[in-house]
């Protein structure tokens, strides 16, 4: 695994803030980031024929019913999705070949107004629009009520979560 | 003059598409690549102002005149050394210490072209047509020489609508904040133009209560924090901001934090939050545990920040609440330590299931003997918000102001 920061000259990896996503093509040399992951979700997508592959960290579950999802598609689980999937056919990944990992999504607040858990339903959503469009979970790390930081390479198609519980415990997904 | 969320919504799309061809030009003019960070509409009483700019370092600005769409002025402010370093890149030389004449002509055009950006931001969202005066190169300390002299700056009491961005250099120190000060009846023209037809909007002169209402949580907040752990600690920061939700998380520190959050239910209803930094938050422990553990984030220095969260929520929202005129109950503290947008992240999607953008105060108290830090994020559903705002009787604000400048001391001895 690349590791990135440590040497001089390596490019920094580029964020993607909430409600973004980031596409790279077969020869990106940066990895992807999003930081600090509460109930939001990270989606990874990739395609290991091409090594094609995008990161959305999404905000709300449903874009169907929302108004400005056109404007914003990464901000909800299934526009995100059916974006970031469509930017990376044009850029020449095979659609059957694409498959998915998740990380986010976590609870860490019982609250009233929240209902079942807003992480949850990020989740929830995210799996039902993977799962309409055939494209299959290959790794999830979601839930639970800790924060994550995830960090994609599109080149091995590797998603590195850290959790920010005592050891600060890293999984590779 | 009324305002609205979908109006100060269309302000917010201004300052956000402005920064993006600021940035933009800057990187074309310079080669340095440059970043948006967060946008923000802040209002701001002209002494915090003040105090913003008068925080001791050296600064350059360009300031222009606007016309049109918009009336008032654009500045661009940049720390002296940031002005410099721009001007050693854009000229290709050593980095000087002086502006020569050289120099200060580069940097009034990095500042013109930056700020023509943002104008044609504004302009391309309004629709409209804005001309542009002659830029002005000012050089000072102090609020004095940037806005000294402007009309539309406001004075110490007044409010002012500040559009303010970042934009970062990526791989480089600089640094550079940006404003809009719009003449009063511009702004109240584009606001009118920009409303929502059917929405109540909350009338301009009722913002001194959103001010007092900060005001008031932040004073109970630190003598509370005094009390629970005989830290003394003062106001450092307090800012009310309008800023799409999902700028919110971004603009919290990507370190590990420490804090408690609560829900409010009443008029408003919202989240309130107050986070620590880890250095802070084992300050807290230290001084509210009689014998500190070892793990100062164990089960004793859990309660011991849950109940410190519980006082301080206690208070803040009894200073709102003597403001509104409202009741307002809080949930028990839920306490949090994690990476700093995660642990703000969860309200945030709980309030973007019906609204887009919102207003957060935001406070920081600062400690001057040691390092502690604990900054204060409350924020309110927004058609609460209104309604509570709408209700305020503003001679009950002026009462409250006056109740802060009595000292605890003379109330008690009276």
């Amino acid at each position: 695994m690349k590791t990135y920061g440590s040497e001089p000259g390596a490019p920094e990896p580029v964020q993607v803030g909430i409600s973004e996503f980031v596409v790279r093509g077969r020869d990106a040399e940066d990895t992807l980031k999003s930081y600090g992951l509460g109930s939001c979700l990270a989606v990874a997508l990739w395609d290991p024929d091409s090594n094609i592959g995008g990161l959305a960290h999404v905000m709300l579950p449903d874009g169907d019913a929302a108004d400005g999802a056109d404007e914003k598609p990464g901000k909800y689980a299934d526009t995100a999705i059916r974006a970031m999937l469509r930017r990376m056919v044009e850029k020449g990944a095979a659609y059957t070949s694409v498959e998915a990992k998740i990380a986010g999504g976590s609870d860490m607040f019982e609250f009233e107004s929240f209902g079942d858990g807003v992480g949850q339903r990020n989740t929830v959503a995210a799996k039902d629009e993977l799962d309409k469009l055939g494209v299959p979970i290959v790794a999830e790390d979601t839930g639970g009520t800790r924060g994550r930081t995830v960090e994609f390479d599109t080149s091995t198609g590797s998603l590195t979560v850290r959790t920010a519980d005592g050891d600060h415990g890293v999984v590779e997904l | 003059m009324k305002l609205d969320i979908q109006a100060l919504g269309t302000f917010y799309d201004m300052a956000q598409e402005g920064a993006g061809l600021a940035a933009g030009r800057l990187t074309r003019m310079t080669g340095v690549e440059t970043r948006v960070g967060v946008t923000k509409l802040n209002f701001m009483r002209g002494s915090e102002i003040h105090k913003e700019f008068d925080d001791g370092t050296d600064k350059v600005g360009i300031r222009v005149a606007l016309s049109g769409g918009v009336d008032g002025h654009s500045v661009i402010v940049f720390d002296r050394e940031s002005a410099l370093h721009v001007v050693s890149t854009l000229l290709d030389q050593a980095e000087g210490e002086e502006f020569d004449d050289m120099s200060r002509s580069a940097v009034t055009e990095v500042g013109q072209i930056m700020n023509a950006g943002f104008i044609d931001g504004w302009a391309d969202v309004l629709e409209t047509v804005i001309d542009v005066e002659t830029p002005e190169f000012v050089e000072g300390r102090t609020a004095d020489a940037f806005i000294g002299d402007l009309e539309e700056a406001p004075d110490e009491d007044d409010f002012a609508l500040l559009f303010q961005s970042r934009i970062e250099a990526v791989d480089t120190e600089i640094e550079f904040r940006h404003y809009l000060f719009p003449d009063r009846e511009s702004m109240a023209d584009v606001l009118e133009r920009h409303r929502d037809p059917n929405s109540v909007g909350i009338e301009y002169d009722k913002l001194a209560g959103f001010d007092e209402m900060a005001k008031q949580g932040a004073k109970e907040v630190a003598s509370n924090i005094t009390t629970m752990t005989g830290i003394e600690t003062e106001i450092e920061i307090r800012r009310l901001n309008f800023a799409s939700l999902e700028a919110i998380p971004e603009e919290i520190d990507d370190e590990m934090l420490v804090g408690v959050a609560h829900e409010l239910d009443g008029k408003p209803s919202g989240y309130l939050l107050f986070l620590f930094d880890e250095g802070s938050a084992r300050e807290v422990v230290e001084a509210m545990v009689p014998s500190p553990p070892d793990d100062e984030f164990g089960e004793l220095g859990v309660s011991a920040i849950k109940e410190l969260g519980n006082i301080m929520a206690s208070g803040f929202i009894d200073g709102w609440a003597n403001v509104l005129g409202t009741t307002i109950d809080h949930s028990p503290p839920e306490y949090i330590h994690d990476y700093g947008a995660a642990v703000i992240d969860p309200v945030v999607i709980q309030l973007g299931e019906d609204q887009e953008f919102a207003f957060v105060f935001d406070t920081v108290m600062r400690a001057n003997d040691r390092e502690f830090d604990c900054s204060i994020y409350a924020i309110p559903n927004q058609d609460d918000l209104e309604r509570a705002l709408n209700d305020l009787d503003v001679e009950r604000v002026e009462d409250a102001e006056t109740k802060t400048d009595v000292s605890l001391d003379e109330l008690e001895n009276a």
